[in-house]
């Protein structure tokens, strides 16, 4: 198999909720208008607590300096796997359950942080710039690993540094953060991009608009474990999309790509309180498990930073072993609607 | 391949008359001669010659992103629609009869995932077997290959398809989702062709890479990481050729060696939109930007075999625009010699377009010249029955330089002015350089620094004075002073004798006696009566001047006038106010003779002051030289001869040569004589008289030896460039050994 480096170099930003009118200009422009910036890295996830913005260098140039916007200080690289090569046929389906043992689980052993983004199209592993060369010191065994160089794709130098890396420690992985699991159902899809503009005006209404409590729709009002969970992405020229059955529904017929593998999946919230930025093992915990059921699976990290919490998230810090102090780390996880959570000790 | 509503153009593969261009709907239209004064309805003009006729519209099929139309004779109107969710749907435009096409009709393909479809491409060998490239989804294969003629099979999945699909559609049997062969997991695919060479190979251009999947093993495929994975085409005569692009920029490739491009074309502003390959033409590949009026042609005719070859070969890039419009597609003709159809971006304005081929031309080594134009070739010779006494081509320079080298011209080496009669005889200038070349080279008593001054002729040697005498002589034979002042130095001397003059090289310390008659009898032999009076004149020597006319009159066929001219002669007298000196001033001017007008001249001139003579173009520039010599002092001598020099240099006049001699002044003189001429071969052969160190050096020289070594080659004459090379090598030991003779066998011999 075959780990690509891509070249976008990605920033991770949270916006407040209260703050996003300031910025619906810039995220309007890299979501529609994406041929009037160089930006070709672009993902907005909605979630109760903020929106989540993982962007590239040049789309970034287009958010505006906010106090309601604060970006995660490192720089993120996207890592992709093929099944590449010359074999096509061996080679099992390729998604996250497949990465969770071959990616996730090592890199959580040599203690290195993860951020996921699942998309229509494929899994994105980001990892930390700083983190790369023990990233592919990790991974060298199991992958060929190519770089992303002006598009084409070369050979990665392993480094060949492992001086000072630290022997994994294979412990256990207990679950240790609470699950929760919306009622809400959901739906991973996309869209031809020259049907964007006739949908644009609605999918800025779910974006920015459908947020308010009264607006949930389907009966939300009562049902407290309704969750408002909304994420686009543009990556390469692809759209990505991730929203739940009573927004789907709100599209008109046929614009929307469906899938033949079962339309719907169940949400697993992980986290009930903000989780730090550098606590690695968060998507093993999880993925482990589900990938040794064989349950396919979407991944989608997301970032929260708000005052009121940020001496609460100190406090869990230490209790985490971390010791960023404004990063927050929410991870949702969708499965199969007929999953039995009790393999992830729900 | 074409996105939302950017048109496209397809051909029909058996029917040349028939097209179909899709937008937002398919429309098929037949393509004829425009009809008569006013064009029928419902016809569109493509052309001065042709118009279109709309035959059918289907609007069946939303969401198109690409379609082709399917290979075989029947059904002959089918084509394969892929859409932007993935679905590959068959349709047809116009009436079809054939069950075999109402069986096929609406028959979907529907892939695991929706995703766009991008391209499609039939099989050429099996027309059941249809390609469809996807984007990327997840674990999802790209690369799907349907089976037209297959069943929706009713496997397990049946069921989980029903709540997916409409049961109508799986019910009639019009549904298929099991694709025949499924290549290119998790990767997306862009591009797609069938390679010739082989019924299941097939090249694709996938995310970051261009894959060739051979479909009898397909756990194994070729691939190269590139970017240029858009529009992967074969090129229809030449099977390992490819071509795929990515934004403005065109690779090609050589599937024999397929590591890299073999070569990149010049790099558009513009993203491209369409490459193809003329089907017509072998090499000629045509593209189009996005925003653009122009098609840009590449010709990649000369194109030598790749393969050991690191030189990127030459590519002749032009571009035609077809109509004033901005071109939204364009399809090259099938059949019909370069033609093309190209379809505006909006609108759907179409034109037929035949592009004009490149012309190449070029001359043969003898007269001929011959011209390619697409596949004509015209040959284009001189008539050979020309009006005058001398065909055009006979006053070819071609054609003399050939008869010259078949009559050895240049190769007489010890009486080198006899190298002219070689050269045909007839050439005035040709005489006089080989006279000049004569003059130089024969030098039996000169020492010293003299050698070397010969070679740089009058124009050098008069700059030097060492003392000029000047002396007023009497006429020959009489007691009379004549009223010119004759100047002599061992400079003048020695022109004189360059001149072809006197004989003795300004012996006698210069002195004043100069021995004429050696020249004047070689100028009796030659009948060259007037001109032999004439240097007798100038040697004061009238009593020898009358003489020589009045031979001249008496000989057979002389000239009887020239006994009237010698009895005007012999009234001469020097009285300035002489009737005799008065007829003379205005009657010579009727002289035909330029000889006989300039001994007139010279009789009536003031001392000093002899324009008359010197500047009388139709005598000969030795002649005039010679006069100069004698009756010029010192300030006017170097003056003239510097200004006729000058004169001789732009004009290319080979008698030039005697005042320039053979220096770098000789070498820009002959520079213009073979500018004007085209004459390499005399250039050549007096240039290589010249010092080696110096003149033949010079890179004109050596590449008039070089031309003319090549048209020896040309005209086959391999003897005759065995000889000039041997010349060559002995005059000048610096030339190279011959390149195709190897050394060692030289030196055995």
């Amino acid at each position: 198999m075959e780990l690509h480096i891509l070249e976008h170099s990605l920033k991770v930003a949270s916006i407040e909720k209260e703050g996003i009118q300031i910025c619906t200009h810039g995220l309007i422009k890299l979501a529609f208008l994406a041929s009037k910036t160089r930006c070709k890295f672009f993902s907005l996830t909605e979630t109760p607590e903020d929106y989540t913005i993982i962007v590239d260098e040049e789309g970034f140039k287009e958010l505006p300096e906010s106090e309601h916007i604060s970006v995660a200080e490192a720089t993120w690289l996207a890592l992709n796997v093929v099944s590449g090569g010359g074999n096509a046929a061996n080679s099992q389906p390729i998604g996250v359950t497949k990465i969770a043992k071959s990616v996730i689980a090592p890199l959580a052993d040599h203690n290195i942080s993860v951020f996921m983004l699942s998309t229509y199209q494929t899994d994105f592993i980001l990892v930390r710039e700083r983190d790369l060369p023990m990233v592919m010191h990790t991974l060298s065994s199991e992958f060929t690993l190519l770089r992303v160089v002006n598009g084409e794709t070369v050979a990665a130098n392993s480094l060949g540094v492992t001086n000072g890396f630290v022997k994994p420690k294979l412990v256990p992985r207990p679950v240790i953060h609470p699950l929760s699991s919306p009622s809400n159902m959901f739906c991973v899809t996309s869209l031809d991009p020259d049907t964007l503009p006739s949908v644009a005006t609605l999918l800025m209404d779910v974006m920015f608009y459908s947020g308010g409590p009264k607006e949930a729709g389907g009966g939300a009002g009562e049902d407290s474990s309704y969750i408002r969970f909304f994420s686009f992405s543009l990556i390469e020229g692809y759209i990505s999309l991730v929203m739940d059955e009573q927004t789907a529904q709100r599209f008109p017929n046929n614009v929307l790509f469906t899938s033949a593998s079962g339309e719907l999946w169940k949400m697993v919230r992980i986290g009930g309180q903000p989780l730090g930025f550098d606590e690695c093992g968060i998507v093993a915990q999880i993925s482990e498990p589900l990938a040794t059921a064989d349950i396919p699976a979407y991944y989608i990290s997301t970032f929260k930073f708000d005052h009121a919490l940020r001496r609460h998230t100190e406090e869990n810090a230490s209790v985490l072993l971390c010791s960023v102090s404004c990063s927050l780390h929410f991870f949702f996880t969708l499965i199969p609607t007929d999953t039995v959570l009790d393999v992830v000790g729900y | 391949i074409m996105s939302g509503s950017k048109p496209d153009i397809l051909w029909s593969p058996h029917h040349p008359d028939r097209y179909v261009i899709c937008d937002s709907e398919l429309g098929l239209y037949r393509i004829g001669p425009a009809c008569s004064a006013e064009t029928k309805a419902g016809t569109l003009p493509l052309s001065v010659d042709t118009a279109a006729t709309l035959l059918a519209i289907n609007s069946d099929t939303p969401y198109m992103k690409c379609v082709a139309w399917y290979p075989k004779h029947e059904p002959e109107c089918l084509l394969a629609v892929g859409q932007a969710n993935g679905r590959v749907v068959l349709t047809s435009l116009g009436q079809s009869h054939n069950s075999k096409c109402k069986e096929l009709m609406g028959k979907e393909f529907i892939p695991k995932h929706a995703r766009q479809c991008n391209t499609l491409a039939w099989n050429p060998h099996d027309s059941n077997w249809l390609a469809a490239g996807l984007d990327k989804h997840r674990a999802d294969f790209s690369v799907l290959i349907w089976d037209i003629s297959r069943q929706s099979s009713p496997d397990a999945s049946v069921a989980a398809e029903k709540i997916r699909l409409s049961a109508v559609d799986v019910d009639s049997g019009s549904v298929v989702t099991k694709p025949l062969y499924e290549l290119g997991q998790n990767d997306a695919c862009l591009s797609l062709c069938w390679l010739p060479r082989d019924q299941k190979l097939l090249l694709a251009g996938m995310h970051r890479n261009l894959a060739i999947f051979d479909l009898r093993n397909t756990s194994q495929k070729t691939f190269v990481n590139t970017k240029a994975i858009q529009g992967v085409t074969v090129d229809p005569h030449f099977h390992d050729r490819v071509a795929s692009f990515f934004e403005g920029q065109v690779a090609i490739w050589d599937l024999r060696k397929f590591e890299k491009p073999v070569l990149t074309l010049t790099e558009q502003p513009k993203p491209l939109t369409k490459v193809a390959w003329c089907p017509t033409r072998t090499g000629l590949l045509a593209t189009l930007t996005r925003d653009s009026n122009v098609i840009r042609l590449y010709d990649m005719q000369h194109t030598p075999t790749p393969i050991g070859d690191e030189t990127e070969p030459t590519v002749i890039e032009r571009s035609v625009r077809p109509c004033d419009s901005q071109l939204g597609s364009f399809a090259w003709h099938p059949s019909a010699q370069n033609r093309m159809v190209v379809v505006s971006a909006a609108n759907r304005v179409m034109t037929d377009f035949t592009v004009f081929e490149r012309i190449s031309l070029a001359w043969s080594s003898s007269a001929d010249l011959t011209w390619a134009c697409g596949r004509h070739l015209y040959d284009c010779t001189e008539d050979g029955a020309g009006e005058g006494a001398e065909s055009a081509i006979e006053k070819d320079i071609a054609t003399k330089m050939r008869q010259r080298a078949q009559s050895r011209y240049g190769h007489d080496t010890t009486q080198v002015w006899r190298n002219h009669l070689l050269a045909g005889g007839d050439d005035a200038q040709l005489k006089s350089l080989w006279y000049d070349l004569f003059y130089i080279l024969w030098r039996p008593e000169l020492q010293g620094n003299k050698q070397a001054l010969v070679y740089s002729g009058i124009k050098d040697i008069v700059k030097v004075s060492s003392g000029t005498a000047e002396s007023r002589r009497c006429w020959s034979g009489s007691e009379r002073p004549a009223s010119a002042l004759r100047y002599h130095s061992e400079e003048r001397s020695l022109a004189l004798r360059l001149c072809g003059w006197t004989s003795q090289a300004g012996g006698a310390g210069g002195g004043p006696e100069v021995d004429a008659e050696p020249f004047l009898l070689s100028l009796e032999q030659g009948r060259e009566w007037q001109r032999a009076a004439a240097v007798a004149l100038f040697n004061l020597d009238i009593r020898r001047a009358i003489q020589l006319l009045h031979k001249g009159a008496t000989t057979d066929k002389g000239d009887l006038n020239l006994s009237v001219v010698a009895m005007a002669l012999s009234g001469y007298t020097d009285e300035r106010n002489s009737l005799w000196r008065e007829m003379c001033s205005s009657l010579r001017s009727q002289l035909r003779n330029p000889y006989l007008l300039v001994m007139f001249a010279f009789l009536t001139s003031e001392p000093g002051s002899y324009d008359g003579v010197l500047y009388e173009s139709s005598v000969a520039v030795r002649d005039r030289v010679a006069f100069a010599c004698m009756f010029l002092n010192d300030t006017q001598l170097p003056r003239y001869i510097e200004k006729l020099t000058n004169e001789l240099k732009e004009a290319g006049n080979l008698e030039g040569i005697l005042l320039t001699g053979l220096t770098r002044d000789g070498v820009d003189l002959m520079e213009s004589y073979v500018d004007r001429t085209g004459d390499v071969q005399t250039a050549s052969f007096c240039m290589l008289r010249g010092s080696p160190g110096d003149v033949v050096k010079d890179s004109r020289v050596q590449g008039w030896i070089e031309n003319y070594r090549h048209l020896l080659d040309a005209w086959r004459f391999w003897h005759k460039r065995a000889e000039f090379d041997i010349h060559r090598g002995k005059l000048d030991p610096s030339s190279k050994p011959l390149a195709q003779v190897p050394q060692q066998h030289l030196s055995d011999s």
